[in-house]
């Protein structure tokens, strides 16, 4: 299996456990996770998101077999582009990773354009968590909702030749991004460890309605259980070659891993 | 020690098993679907495994009853034994002839999953008179094993307070809508929370109160923590959030004995958040079904 969506290092509001790599090695040895995508934790709340890249750098740089580090860079803030050439070149980062409700700028921004359309520039894939914890859980000094999935449609259509995971998101049914045929360009993968896999189904009608080439497997490790995820696609009923482009092959493929 | 590789699915999940199964009419016994094996967590075989919170589903969907096949269909799939369902009026606060009609068709729903289907009597105590003449109904006529109380009034407020004595007398428990947040919930002014269930505890400390789901959205940390001194208060798993650590927390601080297994209809995380929790096997089987056989058994020995 391979993880699209995981975090190392401490986040604001809530103590994690399993949060450095070899905490986070140790639970994927359990779980049978192969490879995992990790991106800071803590600069989801930096002002400067770079020393939040700075500390994954150090915690992954000798596991890199499995651990592939993906850049949170906030296009707001001076120096974004310095940064991502930093992560890019002297790190060898595989993504970036945009928090805009944390960050304080929308989708629809120039400079997150400006961002997304760099990042297409070094092949790196642009992943986009819908949420980072469940907003009825915030902290009494911040209040950020979850990216509207209209406006992550909108992105998706205005940078065709950026390619974007969409972590820990729900509803894409209801929106163009889940509709079959929807003519959105297909340079977007949706993640799987929010969507129902039972009583709704959220996840074998994207199955059916985008394809299952175009769903990742990911937990949100360590916020989350990973078990959640593993669940859902042991339970969903489709063809095994068909989990296993959802369980590996999807993602090493795009990840080149 | 015995063990089995706990866990059931049905053979044929989709739209063509829905229709094999949904044809019985209303107040038959619904077919069983075919089983197949499938590994959600190893334990110990004699173990039930109690969902409980749980709902069927309000008649004014057009698809109520392909989803209440279904929800006992993900119970097959995730090794649930039992569900603690109970229905709610869509819109609230409910009427009494509204909760009424609920307790029918949550009746008519124990017999057409027997065995696999508990119910729950879903009141609003604004209706006083109304409430503890149903209760009594459902419980002594309809074998019901507990009562449901959502947001219509705080826990603490003393429209309760007859709805929670009969509970005593009749020896079930009351599992009682909760969350806390940080902020003022105005679809939910009168949510409780594990501070008003600690003090409706300690006014009727031999009352059987259940604090939903610590997952269902909320400082759940918050909500743990409010409840360690309140001994006779379970806390159920249920939520769609599956934060790591939640389950954990909730043993540290309550203790197994205390803990009770539930998904409220998420029934991938709910299932999921209790099999990677790490927990002895003695009471990862509390949790899991033998906490609520308790609770069960009380209104048996009644």
């Amino acid at each position: 299996m391979i993880d699209v969506n995981c975090y190392l290092g401490h986040f604001a509001f809530r103590q994690l456990r399993h949060n450095t790599a070899d905490g986070l090695l140790r639970k994927m040895d359990a779980k049978g996770i192969e490879k995992a995508v990790v991106a800071s934790a803590a600069a989801v709340t930096y002002r400067n998101a770079q020393s939040g890249n700075e500390e994954l750098q150090r915690e992954v740089k000798t596991h890199r077999d499995r651990l592939i580090p993906f850049a949170v860079i906030n296009p707001g803030y001076a120096g974004w582009a310095d940064d991502l050439k930093i992560c890019r070149a002297e790190f060898g980062m595989s993504g970036v990773r945009l928090h805009p409700g944390w960050h304080n700028y929308r989708l629809a921004d120039a400079c997150c354009r400006e961002l997304v359309n760099a990042a297409a520039k070094h092949e790196m894939p642009v992943s986009i968590p819908i949420r980072v914890e469940d907003n009825r859980q915030r902290h009494w000094l911040v209040d950020v909702p979850d990216v509207p999935l209209k406006e992550v449609t909108d992105l998706v259509k205005a940078c065709p030749a950026a390619t974007f995971i969409l972590a820990a998101g729900g509803g894409f049914t209801r929106c163009a991004l889940g509709k079959k045929q929807n003519s959105l360009p297909q340079n977007y993968y949706i993640e799987i460890c929010r969507l129902s896999a039972l009583l709704g189904n959220e996840l074998g009608q994207l199955v059916d309605n985008i394809g299952p080439e175009r769903l990742l497997f990911g937990t949100g490790m360590p916020f989350h259980y990973p078990d959640p995820a593993m669940l859902k696609l042991k339970v969903l009923d489709i063809a095994e070659a068909d989990k296993e482009k959802i369980r590996r092959t999807n993602a090493a493929k795009l990840l080149d891993c | 020690m015995k063990r089995r590789e706990f866990l059931t699915a049905a053979a044929g999940i989709g739209i063509s098993g829905a229709l094999a199964v949904g044809e019985s009419p209303a107040g038959d016994k619904e077919k069983r679907p075919e089983k197949k094996t499938l590994a959600v967590e190893s334990i110990n075989a004699d173990t039930p495994v109690i969902d409980a919170h749980a709902h069927l589903f309000h008649r004014s969907s057009a698809t109520w009853k392909e989803m209440d096949r279904r929800l006992v269909e993900a119970a097959d799939k995730l090794g649930i034994d039992k569900l603690c369902c109970s229905i709610l009026t869509p819109k609230r606060p409910a009427t009494a002839e509204g909760f009424r009609e609920c307790n029918r068709w949550m009746a008519d729903g124990v017999k057409r999953f027997p065995g696999r289907v508990l119910g729950y009597c879903y009141v609003n105590p604004t209706h006083s008179k109304e409430a503890l003449r149903e209760i009594r109904r459902c419980v002594e006529e309809r074998d019901f094993i507990g009562i449901k109380l959502y947001n219509e009034h705080r826990c603490t407020d003393a429209v309760l307070y007859p709805i929670v004595e009969l509970a005593i007398e009749l020896r079930v428990p009351i599992l009682h809508h909760a969350g806390h947040m940080n902020f003022f919930l105005e679809s939910q002014p009168n949510i409780s929370d594990g501070s008003h269930l600690s003090e409706l505890a300690r006014r009727y400390p031999e009352a059987m109160l259940i604090c939903a789901h610590v997952g269902g959205g909320g400082d759940w940390e918050w909500e743990i923590k409010s409840l360690r001194n309140a001994p006779s208060v379970y806390l159920d798993t249920s939520g769609s959030v599956i934060d790591e650590g939640m389950v954990e927390m909730c043993v540290d601080v309550l203790g197994a004995d205390r803990v009770l297994f539930a998904c409220d209809n998420s029934m991938t995380a709910g299932r999921g958040k209790l099999a990677g929790a790490e927990l002895s096997e003695t009471d990862r089987r509390k949790l899991l079904g033998l906490n609520m056989q308790k609770i069960l058994k009380k209104r048996e020995q009644s």
